[in-house]
């Protein structure tokens, strides 16, 4: 028994990850106002490229950094034209998510179904890693967990609500024209929030071919990325929230494949489809239990509205 | 045991057989409808179901594609990969047939999306891999994975100490029974007592799901990981859990060299260059083909850790197949503990395509 949980929890903390990671990055972006659905395609490219690089110079922390850089340079693009040329959100969302794809796949050729020289090894924390359950699962994982789970949501949330830095961002996604009056710079904010979003997307990638499963082959993001943006609005914006939901979805996915492996007497599509039910569960259930939390979970006032200057 | 799922004609198919039937069976013997074509003016286009970069399924395909390549270098290709099962496929068949291909070939099944195509041009030979039907110009063809199946299941037997194997399944398809319910047929015939417990993940593809239900597997007490994934993803579990595991479509030892026992490995070349030359001479036919064990389909070599004893004896129930014994015959029953099989009938290929029940000890598929 103690073995099943730990590893239904070891599994639920890696796979989870990903979604962590990624939901992270699009908290940042709403919360600026802007709603970035590329990131399916720019945890694609993130994920081949770590591929890419670690084939090149076989160092897990160089492909993470190049994965990054190109998830930002993907979310450059899009907040190119959706913040600054003012177009549609989800359009040019949609369109990064299909350019990311295919162009993953494409780059991708070269290594696809080719094992990964070099991967984030799993390192145990002394003493921690000895406590029953907990530790085997949690404290027994690649590095990048513990950066995910523990330091960066405690980043991004000191950042996003005790600095004025994450003030002025959360400003301009609750009232642009507001903030612009007071001086604060919404282009660039949004600019930059959805490219730091794009980072943590191309990280998320890199993650699951880096640490989860270390081959690339095309297609193997499977919709991860628009769970990641529903997790952001299940998290009500908030991310040590949004870290988390990846989590829970983590776990309750695991639980399907425990079920079935269990032999529960469930069927497997249902149990296939816990997460989903789990999901969208954990949204209404909280909200008719508790109306106030309505609003507190509510999205930023002018996510996915392009902001003109003339238009006040 | 008759056939649950019969050959499928829809009602046009069958009005426009009546009718092509009516207009030309008197002149059909005498002029083929498929003319000898010039090996330079042959185009064939091939439909895929996922990129031929996946490593699986259209990986072995492709591998095909290439050999007959090399056999008719002057032949014309083209591929479309990722079709969609839509109507989108309608149109990419279609778009095929106006490219000027005289041959298209669907490496997986699009049913009425590639039969719409087929009945509009018949002049155009189509075959697809997993089909049901035949018509005046579509033919399909499958691999009978069942018997290399069987013998990675005796070789599961003698390896798994729990006698509990698991299955990474994708959906509950003909094609997933077979492989479940041969596998563990293959391991009773040695441990009476071996169980099957599989698991969907709902796709063909999804490395990290079936990486998941590799683990859960293990986690519950499977010591022995099979099933039909295009991707490697649980025999890097049973590689780090210290477990076995055997794959399918292509050789993927290099992912999990201590725990990789088998694959049941395709191999299309020999089908495709025969089928081209057929189109080339003029002789070809649509017909349903079985590509049998050893001609298409077979066990992969062994895995380094696999022990000489275990190697010879799946070996030599691999021959007796190959001498045409069957090992599935009668009394077989489901999982609920009716008989399916009578004692003393064999079923055949046709019946085997079309498993649609679990043995008793396999679990999970419903």
């Amino acid at each position: 028994m103690i073995e099943l949980l730990t590893g239904l929890l070891g599994h639920a903390v890696l796979s989870g990850s990903v979604l962590a990671l990624a939901a992270l990055g699009e908290v940042i972006a709403e919360r600026s106002g802007v709603t970035n659905l590329g990131v399916e395609g720019l945890m694609s490219l993130g994920a081949v490229v770590a591929v890419m690089t670690v084939a090149a110079i076989p160092h897990p922390w160089v492909g993470l950094l190049m994965a990054g850089l190109v998830g930002g340079l993907g979310a450059g693009v899009l907040a190119l034209a959706s913040v600054v040329l003012r177009a549609n959100q989800v359009l040019c969302g949609v369109a990064v998510t299909f350019l990311g794809l295919g162009l993953s796949a494409t780059i991708g050729r070269p290594v696809a179904g080719m094992p990964v020289p070099v991967i984030f090894e799993p390192v145990s924390v002394p003493m921690l890693s000895s406590i029953p359950v907990i530790g085997p699962a949690v404290f027994a994982q690649n590095i990048l967990v513990y950066f995910i789970y523990l330091l960066l949501p405690l980043i991004v949330h000191f950042w996003l609500f005790r600095t004025r830095y994450g003030l002025d961002l959360r400003a301009v996604g609750e009232n642009p024209a507001a903030a612009d009056a007071v001086g604060v710079p919404v282009t660039k904010l949004r600019v930059m929030a959805v490219m730091i979003g794009g980072i943590l997307a191309g990280f998320a990638g890199a993650d699951l071919t880096l640490a989860v499963v270390p081959v690339w082959s095309d297609g193997m993001i499977a919709g991860r990325g628009w769970i990641a943006v529903a997790l952001v609005i299940f998290a009500g914006y908030r991310p040590v929230w949004a870290v988390a939901s990846g989590l829970l979805f983590g776990l309750v996915t695991a639980i399907g494949f425990m079920g079935q492996a269990r032999g529960w007497p469930v069927a497997p599509a249902v149990l296939n489809t816990l997460p989903y039910l789990g999901t969208i569960g954990c949204i209404i259930v909280p909200i008719l239990a508790f109306p106030r939390l309505r609003r507190a979970m509510a999205a930023p006032a002018a996510l996915a509205t392009p902001y003109h200057r003339t238009g006040r | 045991m008759s056939l649950k799922k019969p050959f499928f004609f829809g009602r046009r198919a069958a009005l426009s057989g009546a009718g092509s039937f009516l207009l030309t069976s008197g002149v059909r013997a005498a002029t083929p409808r498929f003319a000898p074509v010039r090996e330079e003016d042959l185009l064939v286009a091939f439909g895929h179901t996922s990129p031929v970069t996946d490593g699986g399924w259209t990986h072995a395909h492709d591998m095909g594609i290439q050999a007959l390549k090399r056999t008719y270098p002057k032949l014309k290709t083209l591929y479309v990969e990722s079709i969609p099962y839509s109507a989108d496929a309608t149109r990419i068949f279609r778009q095929f047939v106006a490219e000027g291909a005289q041959m298209v070939i669907s490496t997986s099944n699009y049913g009425d999306f590639i039969r719409d195509v087929a009945d509009r041009a018949p002049a155009v030979a189509f075959m697809e891999c997993d089909g049901h039907a035949v018509s005046g110009n579509l033919g399909w063809y499958y691999i009978t994975h069942w018997y290399a199946s069987y013998a990675i299941g005796v070789a599961a037997a003698r390896l798994s100490k729990t006698g509990r194997l698991g299955y990474v399944a994708s959906f509950p398809v003909p094609s997933v029974y077979a492989g479940a319910n041969a596998t563990l047929l293959g391991a009773r015939s040695v441990n009476p007592e071996a169980t099957m417990r599989v698991i969907s993940i709902n796709s063909w593809f999804d490395p990290q799901a079936a990486t998941e239900a590799g683990s859960a597997l293990v986690d519950s007490g499977c010591d022995f990981l099979c099933g039909i994934m295009d991707d490697p993803g649980y025999l890097r579990v049973a590689q780090d859990r210290g477990v076995w595991a055997a794959m399918w479509n292509t050789d993927m030892r290099q992912f999990g060299p201590d725990a990789y026992v088998s694959s049941v490995t395709l191999d299309f070349a020999k089908f495709y260059i025969e089928q081209v030359g057929a189109r080339i001479r003029g002789d070809w036919k649509p017909e349903a083909r079985f590509l049998t064990l050893g001609a298409g389909v077979d066990r992969d070599a062994w895995g380094q850790r696999v022990p000489e004893v275990v190697r010879v004896e799946a070996d030599a129930v691999r021959a007796r197949m190959l001498g045409g014994w069957s090992p599935f015959q009668g009394p077989l029953y489901d999982s609920e503990g009716k008989l399916r099989v009578a004692e003393g009938h064999v079923m055949n290929d046709m019946e085997l395509y079309n498993w649609n029940w679990q043995l008793q000890g396999v679990s999970g598929l419903g």
